[in-house]
């Protein structure tokens, strides 16, 4: 269990760190907190000739309110984020979702950044920020782009981002009004990658109804996906009408990659998971009712 | 002249801290990898990535090429250098499986070692495996041995219908005519998933030829045991073998012989210019170390009108995988003769075969024969069931009661000095279990699923079996007073160093902070056979006594001829020896050592200079049984298939306890292996001998999460042996399993679910109950 050669880089800031991207290609990989790039190195299941470390990189780092949202750094550890009092109350989804992370050594290494830019399709982050609609802030050596969440995980452990492209921030938007947020998943142990996970975003109107409420479900596909029809089947709908059991049927319906192992097969995770959306929706009603 | 008992017992039944544990919990142990040698080489095995395939070819000129590798061996280089290779705790005469160090010819399972990289170092080493280019021709695969005994493919020539061996019979007609016309007949078939020890520190060695002498460092269970081995396979005379150890990572039978790993590094190690260190990897040890508890059994239990028990058979069949260790034919036997437990029954018998597989090979696992309990109470629990009766009423009108003791069971074992009635009796008195019926009903009106399980065993601890049958101490009073003793050792982490310590400061009436003890190298200490089969407490124990009755002896004589007091008139207290009844009439042991070293003229006659002795002890009896009960209760998601463990209430009788903390923390530590093998850990594989959980990813341990608070009910009857002390490092693992299982059962029994095959993952869980529906 150790790994193959490579070279280590710390470049100084960002901007170091996206030339040498640009220069060594997929040759390099860039090294967050390593809370899975370096046990799949030492495993040989991954091997690369560079390791552009960005750990450090004070300006990648911290949590800041901006207008509409909270901008969190890439490499702001998930220790940081679960400390976080502006992240408590402004994006209360994402605190919520971070003690289900590992443990807390985990988390005091583990980033958000590294968390979305690896894109296990179990991890919590990047579940949350899908429900959320965050933006990733992106860089390379030839310009910067934003990339909505919707377009950032493209399959298993692959996102939109080129080689020579680095992920610096997400921004997260901030919910007003009669809103509940709530994260519920199933795994086997407390820390381990769920079987079956979902993400509850619910803004309600005076009426009671709903007026917005994103559904986001991980460890079910190759990707954090959002629940389409289950969203849809509760877009303007009064809130005591809901049938959970029914909004988590619909969420699970449509899923066609339901990955199956010795934790479970597909068609378990696929009850489960319905079962974690009913749930999470239950308590993201009753916070967003007051009660 | 005799000697005076030693004082009052002090120290022992004490809660005396650990003297192992500010230097383990302040990181300044020494393990294995803890061992730097000058200019010491790395290594590290080629492993095969398929369950069964003949070797075409190996290639190794491009790993040898590289910088910094210094030797690539394969079964040519090192299989030749194997002199006899049977272990010390076996015996030479016993059938045993195949065991080469290099795999010859064929590979046998995922992970069998193909050749050896020796190295600068483990980096390099681990490039230079993947530089190793072997050709394999690959075989069909025997993947599940259940099926073996009709697989066209056969794991070893020689072996036919892929049997290693069994013992035992096919059902007696006496016994099917038992079961004809007894009111209830129940049988069904327990089903085991292969899991393993899993120690925290894998297995290692460092291994160094100096010409001359070898020197061994080791992760083991037994440096006796190791040197023995190492010293017959290298054809090696036994005095030019040392093998030290200081602290091993926990071992639980995995670490309690070399298996073929070490054999390697041995035989390499003679063929380097200087030492030899492997450390296995956590995959390597998942995939290779071996695994256990992979069997079943078809059990049968008659009972007449009332539940009486009338007779009792299982047909058990284990996986051996490709290479066991050690010969497991005949650690299977006690599976059968142990199935009849702790209960009254009058007529039994078993049948016991082993089978091969091209699996990770069969080995020693806390309580090896842990299927009996799990078969039996499983099935008690269903036929309780079946015949309408409370589990606890069946266990209760059939458990042997102390005036039936001594009382041989049908399939050979002799109990005696046992109480399972009152074990039984306190732990369901902690739970209070017709509370917890009462709960159990309210919660089913609210469609919670709630379950009691249970399991009473009986255990032979303490085997005085050859090897194990004796134990030697010898303790060194320094000229300063200060004690020294020396026992074999062998721990690995079950503290036998607090053991030792507590037995000789009261085995001597010294203060313990004066004793130290010096245990696992075998340059020093009496000859051992180190921790295994619940032995260590017991034999130390008795290896103390022997030998410290020796220096009482020589300590009074000479504490009376200054004193001017009679021999038989001394006590030995707080490190003096005294006249009873008259405390400031003593001479402190300080004293004494000073006389019997530097002033040898005041010596009494007969009595030789300087206070140091060593004896043997020998056991006295074959066995020393041992019993507990089990209680645990659950709460059963039947949503997720999630078991929630409520409470776990051990109560058992190991005799007196030396020391109630370590009774307890080895309680502990077995029941969370042994919930873990119910509930969690599982060592698959998939059809063509691909292992499935190689990493702690897919390989998952229990957690503090995961345990509820165990709760100890101590029942103290003295054994036929040193202290009256038995056994008791075993029994949480064979205890714990049944006990989970029957409360799974328990809670779902409402919804028709009846389980007899392990583990319970949430989603096997989710599927038994969609089967009952």
């Amino acid at each position: 269990m150790k790994p193959a050669a490579f070279d280590y880089h710390r470049p100084a800031s960002a901007e170091e760190a996206v030339q040498m991207l640009a220069e060594y290609g997929d040759s390099a990989k860039v090294l967050a907190g390593g809370q899975s790039l370096v046990p799949m190195l030492t495993l040989r299941l991954a091997a690369f000739e560079h390791l552009i470390d960005i750990g450090r990189l004070a300006p990648l780092q911290g949590i800041e309110r901006r207008a509409g949202g909270v901008r969190i750094g890439a490499m702001t550890t998930q220790a940081a984020i679960e400390r976080s009092t502006l992240v408590a109350d402004a994006i209360p989804l994402v605190a919520r979702a971070t003690p289900f992370i590992g443990h807390f050594q985990i988390r005091n290494r583990g980033t958000i950044g590294g968390s979305c830019a690896h894109a296990d399709p179990a991890a919590e982050y990047p579940a949350v920020l899908l429900a959320l609609e965050a933006e990733f802030e992106v860089m390379s050596a030839t310009g910067r782009r934003v990339v909505q969440a919707a377009e950032f995980f493209a399959g298993l452990w692959t996102t939109v981002l080129a080689d020579d492209e680095l992920l610096t921030a997400v921004n997260v938007p901030v919910w007003e009004g009669r809103c509940g947020f709530a994260i519920e998943e199933f795994a086997r142990r407390h820390g381990d990658f769920a079987i079956a996970g979902a993400a509850v975003a619910l803004q309600l109107g005076d009426d009671d109804r709903v007026r917005r409420c994103h559904v986001a479900l991980l460890g079910l596909g190759m990707t954090p996906e959002r629940a389409a029809e289950a969203e849809r089947a509760l877009n303007g709908i009064r809130v005591d009408e809901v049938d959970p059991d029914e909004i988590g049927r619909l969420a699970m319906e449509p899923l066609e990659s339901i990955p199956s192992d010795v934790h479970g097969s597909a068609g378990y995770r696929r009850q489960v998971g319905a079962s974690v959306v009913a749930k999470a929706w239950r308590a993201a009603a009753k916070e967003a009712r007051g009660e | 002249m005799t000697a005076p008992d030693s004082a009052a017992a002090r120290y022992t039944g004490a809660r005396v801290h650990r003297v192992e544990d500010a230097r383990l919990l302040t990181g300044r142990g020494t393990f294995v990898d803890d061992i730097v040698r000058s200019r010491m080489a790395h290594a590290c095995f080629v492993r095969s990535p398929l369950a069964s395939a003949r070797i075409v070819a190996i290639d190794a000129c491009a790993a040898l090429e590289m910088p910094g590798v210094q030797a690539v061996f394969t079964a040519d280089d090192l299989n030749s250098g194997v002199h006899e290779s049977w272990y010390s705790a076996m015996g030479k005469h016993v059938p045993d499986t195949p065991r080469p160090p290099l795999a010859e010819g064929f590979v046998r399972f995922v992970g069998d070692p193909v050749a050896l990289v020796i190295a600068g170092d483990r980096y390099v080493a681990e490039d230079a495996v993947d530089a190793v280019e072997v050709e394999y021709d690959p075989l069909p695969a025997v993947a599940d041995y259940a099926t073996a005994r009709d697989a066209q493919a056969l794991v070893h020539e020689g072996y036919p219908a892929n049997v290693a061996g069994g013992l035992g019979t096919t059902l007696p007609d006496a016994l099917s005519a038992i079961f004809k016309d007894s009111a209830h007949h129940v049988s069904v078939t327990v089903h085991q998933q292969a899991y393993a020890a899993v120690p925290l520190e894998t297995r290692g060695m460092v291994a160094e030829w100096s010409g001359d002498e070898l020197t061994v460092w080791a992760a083991t269970q037994s440096p006796h045991e190791v040197r023995a081995f190492l010293a017959r396979l290298l054809g090696l005379a036994e005095n030019r073998v040392r093998v030290i150890m200081r602290d091993t990572g926990g071992g639980f039978g995995q670490k309690v012989m070399p298996m073929r790993e070490e054999m390697c590094i041995g035989l390499a190690a003679m063929k380097m210019r200087s030492a030899v260190k492997w450390i296995e990897d956590r995959r390597e040890n998942l995939m290779t170390a071996g695994m256990s508890r992979h069997e079943h059994g078809e059990t049968h239990f008659a009972f007449d009108a009332d539940g009486a028990i009338r007779g009792a058979y299982i047909d058990h069949v284990q996986d051996i995988g490709a290479y066991p260790t050690p010969w497991p034919v005949g650690t299977a036997a006690a599976v059968g003769m142990l199935f009849p437990g702790p209960y009254r029954v009058p007529a039994a018998a078993f049948r016991t075969t082993s089978v091969f597989s091209n699996t990770s090979g069969r080995v020693a696992y806390r309580g090896p024969w842990q299927f009996e309990s799990l078969a039996r109470e499983v099935t008690l629990d269903i036929a309780a069931r079946h015949m309408h009766m409370d589990p606890v009423e069946l266990r209760q009108r059939n458990l042997l009661r102390r005036d039936e003791l001594p009382y041989a069971n049908p399939n050979g074992m002799p109990y005696s000095d046992v109480t399972p009635v009152e074990t039984f009796e306190k732990a369901l008195q902690m739970l209070d279990y017709d509370a917890f019926r009462r709960e159990q009903a309210v919660a089913r009106e609210q469609g919670r699923y709630l379950g009691v399980g249970m399991c009473n065993y009986i255990e032979p601890t303490a085997s005085a079996m050859s090897f194990y049958g004796t134990e030697g101490a010898t303790i060194r009073i320094e000229p300063s007073g200060t004690v020294n003793v020396y026992v074999a050792g062998g721990s690995t982490g079950n503290s036998l160093e607090t053991a030792a310590v507590q037995l000789t400061a009261d085995a001597l009436g010294v203060n313990i902070a004066d004793v130290r003890t010096i245990q696992g190298d075998t340059a020093v200490t009496p000859f051992g056979a180190g921790t295994g089969g619940s032995r260590s407490g017991s034999m130390i124990a008795g290896a103390v006594e022997e030998t410290a009755a020796i220096l009482r002896e020589r300590i009074v004589a000479i504490a009376a001829e200054h004193l001017e007091a009679a021999p038989g008139d001394m006590e030995l207290a707080d490190s003096h020896a005294r006249v009873k009844g008259s405390p400031t009439n003593a001479v402190p042991l300080t004293k004494i050592a000073e006389i019997a070293y530097f002033m040898p003229h005041k010596l009494p006659a007969g009595i030789p200079a300087g206070l140091e002795a060593s004896a043997r002890y020998q056991a006295r009896s074959p066995v020393i049984w041992a019993n507990a009960s089990h209680v645990c209760t659950c709460e059963v998601d039947i949503v997720t298939g999630a078991v929630n463990l409520l409470r776990y209430i051990v109560s058992e009788d190991c005799g007196p306890m030396i020391n109630p903390s370590v009774v307890e923390g080895q309680i502990a530590g077995g029941v969370v292996q042994g919930i873990g093998g119910v509930l969690f850990e599982h060592l698959p594989y998939d059809e063509d001998g691909n292992p499935l959980a190689t990493t702690f990813m897919d390989y998952l341990l229990p957690t503090a999460c995961d345990v509820p608070t165990i709760e100890y009910g101590h029942v103290e009857t003295a054994a036929p042996g040193p202290g009256g002390f038995k056994g008791v490092g075993e029994g949480g693992a064979i205890g714990a399993p049944p006990a989970v299982v029957n409360a799974i059962a328990d809670a779902l029994a409402p919804l028709g679910v009846e389980v007899t095959r392990l583990p319970l993952t949430p989603a096997a869980i989710r599927g038994l109950i969609e089967a009952a529906r």
